[in-house]
């Protein structure tokens, strides 16, 4: 097999069915084009999980990929993408997670694992380099995140496996239920979890000793030391040391786009007392960091005293708490790292799950949802029992958590209420961070190819509200304030194309990106020197323009058009009531429309065009797309 | 990694002279590397004498004399050896020549370079013990 730099080598296909194992060269043809993780994972996708592939059926295909700075000395991170056809939104699927199993999976010698088919019977895979082994996992069957990793570490009698599991939330087929590492660490977005488990595959445990060489050592090096010494003096270093994201909270509370009581309120009176800087302060004992990355940004807290005593963990970061205090109108911070804990252990997205108890706390709130509706549960805001009862409830799909259980979308359609209020784009839950006050984010929920999510723009740019920036950036002064529309098409765009990079690399976007250490001519150079292939700036964003547009054509094939791209009505209809950003609403049109001519997609349909896609080399996207009945201009 | 790569030109856990044991449960990483105890039991247990002590006191390996038996590994009492994936012979720290890397590149300064003569290092199980026992979760 020809042996790359930087790359492990090989891909390994697993077919649960059949019990067989292909390990393949990793071609050189996705790696100059896609990268690695998610982009290696999405070019799969797109050509191997067609239109009529029911998600939890054994023809989806369940996919992990990392990328070629992984295994390294290279300091911001190593991360893994898991793709799939989503169970939640019927679309494309993935979501990524640090920790150790990355580089672990690279050190067992694999750059992609592809698994098909469904087991007859429940078992875990066990890769220790090229011996693959399907276990018998029978006794794994309930046992939730913790208890699995801990199982299968004492099983092998190896305390160095990397675990990716999955917990009793995916095994009942909760359609948001995630795939964690390092018991912390979760995949969670779009139901990753939930295709494992359709697989009746436990968990992914990994071993390898393997090593990973690096093309120019001394170009490399001098990279990485470049890198270093911007990070060790950078503004944003200490607070995410003592912090990580919790810090956003106290920042979102202030400019006016805290996520409060389900999106009815961007500030949140108690936001001091369920802060990031409340964790530092009386709860964190340790901070903790992904492999070899410089900026140990994880915490790990201890509750010393009250009714939560003695619970311990790692985490959590801002989208769990916010979501289990502010968005469900929780003040208890103990009672939040409890949710938080919770949804880990029983393997669930804590974004989707906040998202369906603030959903039905808001009905309930109203009196459109009665307590012989909820199992008797007084859901108020920030009731704790009733947010941890509901948590239990929908893993284990009981009475209302049955219906929660489906999603924002799906439970609002069968119940024929809220429905104005479900909010999500495309199937997924919106996160913690409102659009009204955030315009180039809330475009980046809009037009996302996993549903609402800002992971892939990010654009943190408009957080400095500096028109001069924008103005060198794109030319136009409101591309960065975020509260204006204008300039938000070229700005998502430019940042949609970073992350698609920074995903594909496999390192971290709050260092890479949000941190600007990785900015796109340094990524070529990295990569470059990592891997021995040329790679230039400008080639860099054009992988990423391949990226982003692969994956819509992914999901126009899945029928999305540009009526699929809208933002729930509260954001384009209700002013926002309060806070630093009070009165914004969210102008949809005009900001889709100059996305679109940006992109070169149709303005009216949101298809890609075919001069767009045949200049990015996605010729047989064309074809494949016409092949489907789709329409191309 | 700066182990590894410096010592071998590569990246990998596996060929690195430190094992780090991570207990994600209590959120502690737990590095494991050779104390150049005196007396050691790997040497006596070697049976070729292939471990051989530097004149500064470091144990290191003979690698002529090394027949690969593995037996260095199960005599550390606190399994700081393991053996090379491809050559199978054992790696043992040697500390940079007196100036770890490690130490020198530690993100966050957690590692400092002693004598140990003057501090006995603790196992890792004794560094558990006493950090869950500070942060309450054990009496």
């Amino acid at each position: 097999m020809p042996k790359y730099y930087g790359y492990a080598g090989k891909i390994l296909r697993i077919n649960l069915t059949k019990s067989q194992v292909k390990i393949q060269p990793t071609e050189k043809s996705l790696i100059t084009v896609f990268l690695g993780g998610r982009g290696f994972n999405s070019k799969r996708l797109y050509d191997e999980v067609s239109k009529d592939v029911d998600p939890l059926s054994p023809q989806n295909k369940l996919m992990f990929a990392t990328g070629p700075l992984v295994g390294t000395a290279f300091p911001l991170g190593a991360r893994f993408n898991v793709s799939a056809k989503s169970p939640l939104t019927g679309i494309l699927g993935d979501s990524n997670a640090g920790g150790h199993f990355a580089a672990e999976m690279k050190f067992a010698g694999y750059d992609q694992i592809i698994i098909e088919g469904k087991s007859r019977k429940p078992v875990y895979i066990f890769i220790e380099d090229q011996e693959i082994q399907m276990k018998d996992a029978e006794h794994l069957v309930g046992k939730d995140v913790h208890e699995t990793t801990e199982t299968i570490r004492k099983d092998l009698g190896e305390r160095t496996v990397q675990v990716a599991t999955i917990g009793p939330a995916a095994e009942n087929r909760v359609l948001y239920a995630g795939i964690f590492a390092n018991l912390a660490r979760p995949a969670a977005r779009t139901g990753m979890g939930t295709v494992m488990a359709s697989k009746n595959l436990k968990a992914v445990a990994l071993k390898g000793t393997g090593s990973i060489e690096i093309a120019d050592p001394g170009r490399f090096w001098k990279i990485v030391e470049e890198i270093e010494e911007e990070t060790y003096v950078h503004p944003q270093y200490w607070p995410r040391r003592v912090m990580g994201t919790t810090r956003i909270l106290m920042l979102a509370d202030k400019l006016g786009f805290l996520p409060t009581r389900h999106f009815t309120s961007a500030t949140f009176e108690h936001a001091a007392e369920v802060s990031g800087e409340r964790l530092a302060r009386e709860y964190n004992v340790k901070n903790r960091a992904c492999f070899s990355c410089i900026v140990p940004c994880s915490r790990f807290y201890v509750i010393r005293e009250g009714e939560y005593s003695g619970l311990y963990g790692e985490g959590p970061e801002y989208e769990a708490l916010s979501s289990f205090t502010a968005r469900v109108g929780n003040p208890n911070l103990d009672l939040a790292l409890k949710a938080v804990n919770l949804a880990n252990r029983l393997g669930l997205d804590a974004i989707t799950t906040a998202e369906c108890i603030a959903w039905a706390m808001e009905l309930y709130e109203k009196g459109e949802l009665t307590k012989k509706e909820t199992n008797g549960l007084e859901l108020k805001w920030g009731n704790g029992e009733a947010i941890l009862a509901l948590i239990e409830k929908i893993a284990y799909r009981e009475g209302v958590g049955n219906l929660l259980a489906d999603g924002v979308k799906r439970v609002a359609e069968k119940l024929g209420k809220g429905k104005e209020i479900a909010l999500h784009v495309k199937g997924l839950e919106i996160i913690q961070a409102d659009p009204r006050g955030l315009k180039g984010y809330g475009l980046g929920y809009a037009v996302a190819s996993r549903g609402a999510d800002h992971l892939r723009s990010e654009p943190f740019i408009e957080l400095s509200d500096d028109p001069q920036k924008g103005m060198e950036m794109f030319g136009i002064p409101e591309a960065t304030l975020r509260l204006a529309h204008k300039g938000k098409g070229k700005l998502v765009r430019y940042f949609e194309n970073w992350c698609a990079i920074v995903d594909s690399l496999e390192v971290c976007k709050n260092l890479a990106e949000n941190m600007e250490l990785l900015p796109f001519n340094r990524a070529a150079e990295i990569t470059e020197a990592a891997t021995g292939f040329h790679f230039t700036e400008k080639a860099m964003f054009e992988i990423g323009e391949i990226i982003v547009n692969l994956e819509r054509a992914y999901l126009v094939r899945e029928g999305i058009r540009r009526r699929d791209d809208y933002l729930p009505a509260r954001f384009l209809k209700e002013p926002l009531p309060n806070g630093n950003s009070k009165g914004a609403i969210f102008e949809i049109e005009p900001m889709l429309d100059e996305y679109y001519a940006e992109r070169g997609w149709n303005l009216k349909t949101g298809i890609p065009k075919a001069e767009k896609l045949r200049k990015i080399g996605l010729e047989y996207v064309i074809q494949d797309l016409k092949r489907n009945g789709i329409e191309i201009d | 990694m700066m182990c590894s790569f410096s010592h071998e030109n590569t990246f990998g856990s596996s060929t690195s002279r430190i094992t780090v044991i991570k207990e994600d449960t209590f959120g502690l990483d737990l590095p494991i590397v050779c104390w150049h105890c005196t007396p050691c039991n790997a040497i006596r247990n070697c049976s070729e004498k292939a471990l051989e002590r530097s004149e500064e006191g470091l144990i290191f390996v003979n690698e002529k004399k090394c027949v690969k038996c593995g037996k260095c590994l199960e005599a550390c009492i606190i399994g700081a050896i393991r053996l090379h994936p491809e050559r199978n012979t054992p790696l043992i720290c040697d500390q940079c020549g007196g100036k770890p890397l490690c130490v020198e590149k530690c993100p966050t300064k957690a590692l400092t370079y002693i004598e140990t003569e003057k501090q006995q290092p603790k196992l890792p199980n004794q560094v558990l013990e006493e950090a869950l026992r500070r942060w309450g979760i054990i009496a």
